[in-house]
């Protein structure tokens, strides 16, 4: 026996107490853990990478298309490494309802843009750099639909209409890519722009944007300044931003999600820390009478102070850990069957760490004030007689 | 036994202030679960109203086929003309049929709140368009001129976006543009538009004679059947066609499905939650009671109205709480004006709604969080045995 | 001036409490010397301050004025922290409710104070059994307090008070809630440690039953020790 026994005793005294508020707690963190993996879900793809590039879309709106010509003058720009266009497909496949994530790129340029977010196996590369008609799907969106390389699609398109009439393109898929860290998501699909825009029945030689590497991330500025003033005045002026920029303001019109879950999390809280702060303080109360007792045995009044702490950090911790648990549990099973709509959706590690952070958090807020309580008992008060 | 029943209530309930802690944290807790709860209905149905509000039954629109959304759709000048002689479609008093073609582009405002850009829409519309929408009211000044560069905003885009108010000139994209009017449509979802001539529209921004979607006000509701059947017979033509209700439905259905999805489940995890906060209270209650009621049963009380008190005292708690939730999201939310991204990428504006229906399920949730609670403790108050009169 | 054999000194002790306005005095300049090996009986009237004087002697409450000395030392103008250690170390409580910990088995309950000592968990093990042995409830170890009758609870807690091997026992009441029979059992174990192991052993009581089982009988009256003497 120590005094973790004694701890652990105290908190399960009452095992029915200990339990519904281990379980108050629980749901606390499980809120706190899904509703981050769901904020995660909505953030992907805002990683380091994203702030060194940049991206230029019409300063209209980003839907509103830029002409060809563009790539090749933007290219000329000073600190330009590498620019890659990219027009929206607006996919689905065989049913309107059946999303596919999907734009027309430039193969080279693409990849080169985006070595961590695509990988490719060299054969596959080089497949998809070869054939006109060939498309590259990533690993979730190709398990969605159970695609794999060889197959042939009709991919429809809800904007685009092909000269033929209808607005199906026919494509070969050469490769499934994957990301690096599996960190980005990989629930879209690439076709070859000129293949797209050769049998386009109209809104022929445009783009949507255009993704930019500069030499050195230093430039980015500079760079941005410049394309913009190059095509200032002209009938389709451009916007240039960090590519990271251009995600956030583009969740951001979805309103502002971060804060809603801030204050249902916030809730959460606040009722746990309610709920468990009069809880502990009763708790103690009860027990005034054998902390008496251990103070009489000589039990100093810190090392009494730091036991009840533990206590309520114990609670914490227990309740938090398995809210925690549950929600990767939870968040796991619905990567899987939101693989296509949400990518990403999992805890990060920074949740993690706010979540421990949180539970030791909790478990101190809740335990200072009976952990003061029981440093303050007074043996002869509290025993009447010893 | 009912004067028995209320004596013991009444001194259940006469006690709460002396464990006002416990007592105040069940509160408070159960109006929080409440409060979230009613925060996501009030969402999901000033959405939806919005949304809804905006599609009536006798309005048909068409897409090209496959479009899905207006965003995506093409129509061109040749189907506009035959849709034109279609059957089912209401005459105006000039003898033509009452129809609109219309184009609508993304143009971006300036959030007031934020202060960041946000898509809008920019409807170009015919001559008949005003006409199409059920309560299109002309709240200042004046309709814009064909043919020329003036716009007329929709009430919502005024209050939420920034540089708007009547007589203000605007940049767009890269044209000059004019205010000349505020109009309402009653709080539906084209509140949130901006509206140009057709003709001004196309020409600006390159469109030639194409438009996006033909809305035409139907003869009946049920003249649709016959607009469709001659749409689908006409080999030329390839579009969809829906009545307007059944068009927003089905875009608002992912929004508002979103925020009741992730709006419930959280409050049921909070309601749990909450649930334990209750119990704990309840057990607290009855312990601090334990002699007091050992010495009701000794003095010949019996245990049905010790039981009663305690779910009684449980419940009262648990009202008093979902009453605070709702009254407290009720000021903090109701009318709060806030926009999103809707179909066609570009921000609806709707206001948080609490409805009288989401309070009373609310407090419903409140009293079952009270009841399931205080039931078990409740059993146990029932059940002291009497030699607890001796406890100290 | 401090005499060698003597365990406890009290010198010109005080104990004050403020009533509302008024003060009250337990006792006003009260002098005593107690030996080691000693076994007291203190008895008194209600409010004579038996008690008082025991959580003087136990470190558990201070003196208004006056001097509280333990071989040689004053332990009546230490800290709370060096007082608890103070009491770790030299003292062992038996209460007249027992106090044992409702959650703990009597083996747990009787290692308690052996958790202040630097000792190893074997060596703990040890010094239970052995406590638990003297006492006679080494069958009951794993038993909770609530399986337990007032007398063998009463037994628990004596091997609790003597486990750390301390100086002094300080018993307040320890037989007044038990029965005749049980009362002797647990009286005659108190001799038998003072007698056996040499414990010096300050019991107050008010049952004078119970006192003749000490060595020395104290009266306090008023504030006063009155002897009386043993055969």
């Amino acid at each position: 026996m120590n005094d973790a026994t004694l701890i652990r005793k105290n908190l399960f005294r009452k095992r029915l107490r200990a339990i519904l508020l281990m379980v108050s707690i629980l749901v606390a963190f499980l809120i706190f853990g899904v509703l981050g993996a769901l904020q995660n879900a909505f953030t992907a793809g805002t990683g380091t990478a994203a702030q060194e590039r940049l991206v230029t879309v019409n300063r209209i709106n980003f839907t509103v298309a830029l002409p060809y010509a563009y790539w090749g003058r933007i290219q000329q720009v000073e600190g330009v490494r590498n620019a890659a266009p990219a027009s929206w497909f607006g996919g689905y496949y065989q049913e309107p309802q059946n999303f596919v994530q999907s734009f027309a790129v430039d193969p080279e340029t693409y990849l080169e843009a985006y070595p961590n977010e695509i990988v490719l196996p060299p054969e596959e590369r080089a497949a998809w750099l070869e054939g006109r008609t060939c498309a590259i799907v990533g690993r979730a969106l190709a398990t969605q639909y159970g695609w794999s390389t060889g197959d042939r699609i009709p991919l429809m398109s809800n904007i685009w209409q092909n000269t033929d009439g209808s607005q199906a393109w026919e494509l070969d898929i050469c490769g499934v890519f994957d990301d690096t860290e599996g960190t980005y998501p990989t629930n879209y699909l690439m076709l070859h722009y000129e293949y797209f825009n050769e049998s386009l029945a109209f809104g022929r030689d445009s783009f949507h944007w255009i993704t930019i590497n500069t030499t050195d991330p230093a430039l980015n500025d500079q760079v941005s300044q410049e394309i913009d003033a190059l095509f200032a005045n002209s009938s389709a002026e451009t916007s240039t931003t960090t590519e990271a920029a251009f995600n956030e303001a583009f969740m951001e019109q979805f309103g502002n999600i971060g804060l809603i879950l801030t204050w249902v999390i916030g809730a959460a809280f606040a009722t746990i820390l309610m709920i468990v702060g009069t809880t502990m303080v009763m708790a103690v109360n009860e027990r005034t009478r054998e902390i008496a007792v251990l103070k009489t045995l000589g039990f100093t009044a810190p090392r009494i102070f730091r036991m009840v702490l533990w206590e309520s950090l114990l609670l914490s911790f227990l309740g938090g850990l398995i809210g925690l648990g549950l929600a990767s549990l939870a968040a796991a099973a619905a990567s899987g069957a939101l693989a296509g709509f949400l990518p990403s959706f999992g805890l990060s590690l920074t949740n993690v760490v706010t979540a421990l952070v949180l539970m030791a958090a909790l478990g101190i807020v809740t335990g200072l004030l009976p952990a003061y309580n029981a440093m303050q008992v007074r043996i002869s008060e509290a025993l009447g007689k010893i | 036994m009912l004067k028995q029943t209320t004596a013991v209530t009444l001194l259940n309930l006469r006690s709460i202030p002396q464990r006002w802690g416990m007592s105040l944290a069940t509160v408070l807790s159960i109006a929080l679960v409440v409060g979230v709860l009613l925060g996501f209905m009030a969402m999901a149905s000033g959405f939806r109203a919005t949304v809804d509000g905006a599609g009536s039954d006798d309005v048909a629109i068409m897409l090209r086929g496959g479009a899905m959304a207006e965003m995506n759709s093409n129509v061109s000048r040749d189907d506009v003309r035959l849709v034109e002689i279609a059957p089912g479609i209401a005459m105006g008093d000039d003898g033509e049929p009452l129809i609109s073609s219309e184009l609508y582009v993304v143009a971006d405002g300036i959030k007031r709140t934020t202060q960041t850009r946000a898509n809008l829409a920019l409807r170009g519309l015919g001559r008949h368009g005003p006409a199409l929408r059920p309560q299109f009211d002309m709240l200042e000044g004046r309709m814009f001129e064909p043919g020329t560069a003036e716009l007329v905003v929709g009430e919502s885009v005024l209050r939420e976006f920034d540089g708007f108010e009547l007589g203000q000139s605007i940049r767009l994209g890269s044209n000059e543009w004019t205010v000349v009017g505020v109009f309402s449509t009653g709080g539906s979802v084209f509140d949130s538009e901006i509206w140009a001539d057709l003709g001004v529209i196309q020409n600006l921004y390159d469109r030639g004679s194409s438009v996006q979607t033909i809305r035409a006000r139907l003869t009946s509701p049920e003249a649709i059947e016959a607009l469709s059947e001659y749409v689908e017979n006409e080999p030329r033509l390839n579009l969809e066609v829906l009545s307007e209700r059944a068009y927003f439905a089905r875009s608002a259905g992912g929004t508002t499905n979103l925020i009741m999805f992730l709006g419930w489940p959280l409050a049921f995890a909070m309601a749990i939650g909450a649930l334990a906060g209750a119990w704990n209270a309840m057990y607290a209650s009855v312990d601090a009671r334990t002699r007091e009621l050992a010495t009701l049963r000794a003095i010949g009380f019996g245990g049905f109205p010790a039981f009663f008190a305690a779910i009684t005292e449980a419940l009262v708690l648990a009202f008093a709480g979902g009453l605070v939730g709702a009254v407290a999201t009720y000021l903090l939310f109701d009318g709060v004006s806030a926009s999103t991204l809707g179909s066609g990428f570009t921000q609806v504006v709707f206001a948080f709604a609490v409805t009288p229906d989401a309070v009373v399920q609310g407090v419903i949730l409140a009293l079952i969080v009270g009841f399931l609670g205080g039931f078990i403790p409740a059993i146990r108050a029932a059940r002291i045995p009497l030699l607890a009169v001796h406890n100290d | 001036m401090t005499d060698a054999s003597a365990l406890y000194q009290l010198k010109g002790l005080s104990k004050r409490y403020t009533r509302g306005k008024e003060t009250v005095a337990i006792f006003d300049g009260l002098d005593m010397t107690i030996s080691q090996g000693d076994f007291i009986a203190i008895m008194g009237p209600s409010g004579s301050g038996k008690t008082t004087l025991l959580n003087l002697l136990g470190g558990i409450d201070k003196p208004s004025s006056g001097e509280v000395v333990f071989e040689g030392q004053r332990i009546d103008n230490l800290s709370q922290g060096r007082l608890a250690k103070w009491r770790a170390k030299n003292a062992g409580f038996i209460f007249q409710f027992y106090n044992l910990m409702p959650t703990l088995s009597a083996a747990q309950n009787v290692e308690l104070p052996l958790l202040l000592t630097s000792l190893s968990g074997k060596a703990r093990k040890e010094r239970v059994k052995t406590a638990l042995d003297i006492v006679g409830m080494v069958d009951r170890a794993g038993h909770r307090p609530g399986q337990l009758s007032g007398g063998q609870q009463q037994r628990v807690a004596i091997a609790r008070a003597i486990v750390a091997d301390p100086k002094v026992l300080l018993a307040d009441e320890p037989t007044g809630d038990l029965d005749r029979t049980t009362a002797d059992e647990i009286l005659q174990t108190l001799q038998l440690l003072n007698k056996e192991l040499g414990k010096t052993i300050i019991m107050v009581t008010h049952d004078p039953e119970a006192a003749s089982y000490a060595a020395r009988e104290l009266h306090l009256n008023k504030g006063r020790f009155e002897e009386k003497g043993k055969a």
